[in-house]
């Protein structure tokens, strides 16, 4: 056999491979969006072959009668503050881990390091206490109050290690300027650092969108619902509306994956291109 | 101006320790940063106190007062937690006491070299320098004070008590401390809860384990293929494999969760429409098929992490040792095998690590594809399913069983398997290695 024939049968079989795993990939999500427009109510009555039985509006009519643009909205006022919440105290926090040096510095590191590695709601009896005695329960503030803190471990990491590779040449030029550190911190810092900025304020404000277990405590009534809570709530073990969650769900998953798209390419250029060279 | 050669080191030690600030104010001529730390102390002295009734309490858990009514019975998990802030409250007081006496000796020390004390002046220039920085990680430490290290110490404390259903929730009931006893009755004392904790804590090792090593690799192998192959349809394929990545993964589980129903879900529907199985296959509902399907549809939603960054990795890597390995004579497979795949590993080992303790705790791939089912012989007693991880297991104990205490001692298993983890994989930062910290 000629090394021609060699190549061509091995690009049909990665070929091959490629295709089936691009199926099982697509299978899934394919199957939600024919769902989301399909008639009907629960898994058991879906088309086996996608939009099988026709197309309709129904679900996102019912969604939108009922009351998913609450949940949409008090999700995106959750978002929004943890996501500036984060962003200031961390990367507050971040420039004064980065270029001060104080006693228990170490020590405070070393704990918030260890403290990130463990999900949140190892504590949850007494955060629900806490935010009981200031009055934070069923209130998206205490929520926000929730998320932030929880964010705050790793992310202060993260952009504490951005800054370390700001030289402080830059900070010593600007002092001898007269600049005093709320300057250097706003007008110096806060710009190199943009792109992991960027990312962290992405994280964290897509974070609460599909959270479960704090809005599930923290939040009662249905005024105060999110979306995670909503769409969960279409698919328990005691009734299936798989359809309608398919629809709310493609609507929160379509803006996700346009956002990831764009993002992604800007995040890994601007994040491997530093802006500081030295 | 005053000398400050005559004034010994061991006597603004102790005036330091004596009253915080005294050193300050009395020796060292720093009247306003002395009058602050004494302010602290001052404060600190008031509630002296209440702080004393708080952590008394929090030793005692309160005592059965059956005879009022419940609103005003003594609340033991509340008498806890406030014991744990005060408690957070009086190490911070130390440690501004320690900060304070610090400064005092540093400024002596300055004083000794230069012969005379800092001006009024420079203290005010050099204290709004440090306002600063207090101002600007107060945020941080408080938060992280209140809402996630005195939750954590709490829960750990909780591992101390009988803090459970029937007999001691609170407001009715008070909690007392007993010492080891939910550590041996788990380790050993009692054969149905020791057997489910052995259970649970083997699948959660090999599920994280697995399960990063499937991701792994099966993003390795699509990154490999992708960059090998150098057909025209290669960018299309990648954009499909990173759609896992995009979509939030509590809608993936959910959406998995139905299609893999027994009964009525499209997976089996199809397979027996097409004629290649008669019966239903039990994916969520058979303990060791549902394992296997756990890690299965984790690989589904954890390789497109992995293809990205292994091809990130690889693009760095140096063209010049491919060819070196080229003249030397090494098929692809061999330069594969000795060059890349070495590499790759050895770039990529602190976020292998990290997708390992990731997974230990990857609570929301296990609560929302399985729910922890299907049921098993100790479940209606312990509430450990088949598939339940550690995690997940603490999130039932909490809300449906109510056994606070047995929860607090898995999350101290964590800690204790995690925390050293966590460390290592500290020691080979960048950061670290370089004593920047």
């Amino acid at each position: 056999m000629g090394v021609k024939a060699t190549r061509t049968i091995n690009s049909i079989v990665i070929v091959i491979i490629l295709t089936i795993v691009a199926l099982a990939v697509l299978y899934p999500l394919v199957y939600t969006v024919s769902s989301a427009f399909s008639p009907g109510n629960d898994i058991s009555n879906m088309p086996l072959i996608p939009f099988g039985k026709g197309v309709t509006f129904d679900h996102f009519k019912t969604l939108f009668s009922g009351s998913y643009v609450r949940w949409f909205l008090n999700t995106l006022i959750i978002a929004s503050f943890t996501s500036a919440g984060t962003l200031l105290v961390a990367s507050m926090g971040a420039y004064v881990f980065s270029r001060f040096r104080f006693t228990f510095k170490k020590s405070m590191m070393m704990s918030m390091l260890i403290l990130q590695i463990f999900p949140s709601f190892v504590g949850m009896v007494a955060i629900y206490v806490i935010l009981y005695r200031i009055g934070g329960l069923d209130t998206l503030w205490g929520l926000v109050l929730v998320y932030l803190a929880g964010n705050i471990p790793y992310n202060t990491w993260l952009v504490k290690s951005y800054m370390d590779n700001i030289p402080k040449s830059l900070d010593e030029a600007a002092r001898i300027d007269g600049a005093n550190h709320f300057r250097i911190y706003g007008t110096i810092i806060l710009p190199i650092a943009k792109p992991i900025l960027i990312f962290l304020t992405v994280t964290s404000f897509t974070g609460p969108w599909m959270d479960y277990i704090f809005p599930k405590m923290v939040l009662r009534s249905d005024a105060n619902m999110t979306l995670a809570l909503g769409l969960f709530n279409f698919v328990t073990d005691r009734k299936n509306e798989f359809t309608n969650f398919a629809a709310g769900a493609l609507l929160v998953a379509i803006p996700f994956v346009i956002f990831f798209i764009i993002t992604q390419k800007m995040l890994v250029t601007s994040l491997g291109g530093a802006a500081v060279k030295e | 101006m005053e000398a400050a050669e005559g004034l010994s080191r061991k006597k603004v030690l102790g005036f330091s320790v004596v009253f915080m600030g005294l050193a300050h104010i009395a020796l060292l001529k720093q009247y306003i940063k002395g009058a602050l730390f004494a302010l602290v102390e001052i404060v600190f002295l008031v509630f002296s106190p209440s702080i004393v009734r708080k952590l008394i309490d929090m030793m005692t858990l309160g005592d059965e007062k059956p005879d009022l009514p419940v609103t005003m019975r003594d609340n033991s998990v509340f008498m806890l937690i406030d014991g744990v802030m005060i408690l957070a409250v009086v190490l911070i007081f130390a440690a501004l006491y320690y900060i304070s006496v610090r400064s005092a000796l540093q400024e002596h020390e300055r004083a000794q070299i230069s012969g005379s004390f800092s001006k009024n002046t420079a203290v005010i220039s050099n204290l709004s320098g440090n306002a600063f920085p207090i101002a600007a990680l107060s945020p941080t430490l408080i938060l992280v004070v209140f809402f996630v290290v005195v939750p954590l110490v709490f829960s750990a404390l909780v591992a101390f008590t009988n803090y459970s259903t029937p007999d001691h929730i609170p407001p009715n009931k008070t909690v007392d401390w007993v010492g080891l006893e939910n550590f041996i009755y788990l380790f050993g004392g009692d054969a149905t809860w020791t057997g489910a904790l052995l259970r649970v804590a083997v699948w959660t090792l090999c599920w994280a384990l697995l399960a990063t090593f499937t991701c792994y690799f099966g993003g390795m192998i699509m990154a490999v293929v992708l960059q090998e192959s150098k057909l025209k349809i290669v960018p299309a394929f990648r954009s499909i494999f990173i759609l896992p990545y995009a979509v939030p993964a509590v809608v993936t589980m959910l959406v998995w969760k139905n299609l893999l129903n027994g009964a009525f879900g499209t997976v089996n529907r199809t397979l027996i429409e097409l004629g290649v199985i008669n019966n239903a296959i039990p994916w969520l509902s058979d303990e060791w098929l549902a394992k296997f399907t756990t890690i299965l549809i984790n690989l589904w939603a954890g390789f497109p992490y992995f293809m990205l960054l292994v091809t990130g990795t690889m693009t760095a890597i140096s063209a010049d040792i491919y060819e070196a390995a080229t003249i030397d004579g090494a098929n692809k497979f061999q330069t594969f095998r000795h060059v890349t795949l070495p590499l790759v590993i050895y770039q990529t080992a602190p976020l292998i690590i990290m997708s390992f303790t990731h997974n230990i705790n990857n609570f929301g791939a296990i609560f929302f594809l399985t729910g922890g089912n299907p049921v098993v012989a100790d479940s209606t007693m312990t509430s450990a399913k088949g598939t339940d991880i550690l995690v997940t297991w603490i999130y039932n104990l909490t809300v449906n069983l109510l056994k606070y205490n047995y929860a607090s001692v898995l999350a101290v298993m964590i800690f204790v398997f995690l925390a050293p983890v966590a460390i290592f994989n500290f020691r080979r930062t960048k950061s670290y290695k370089e004593g920047e910290l």
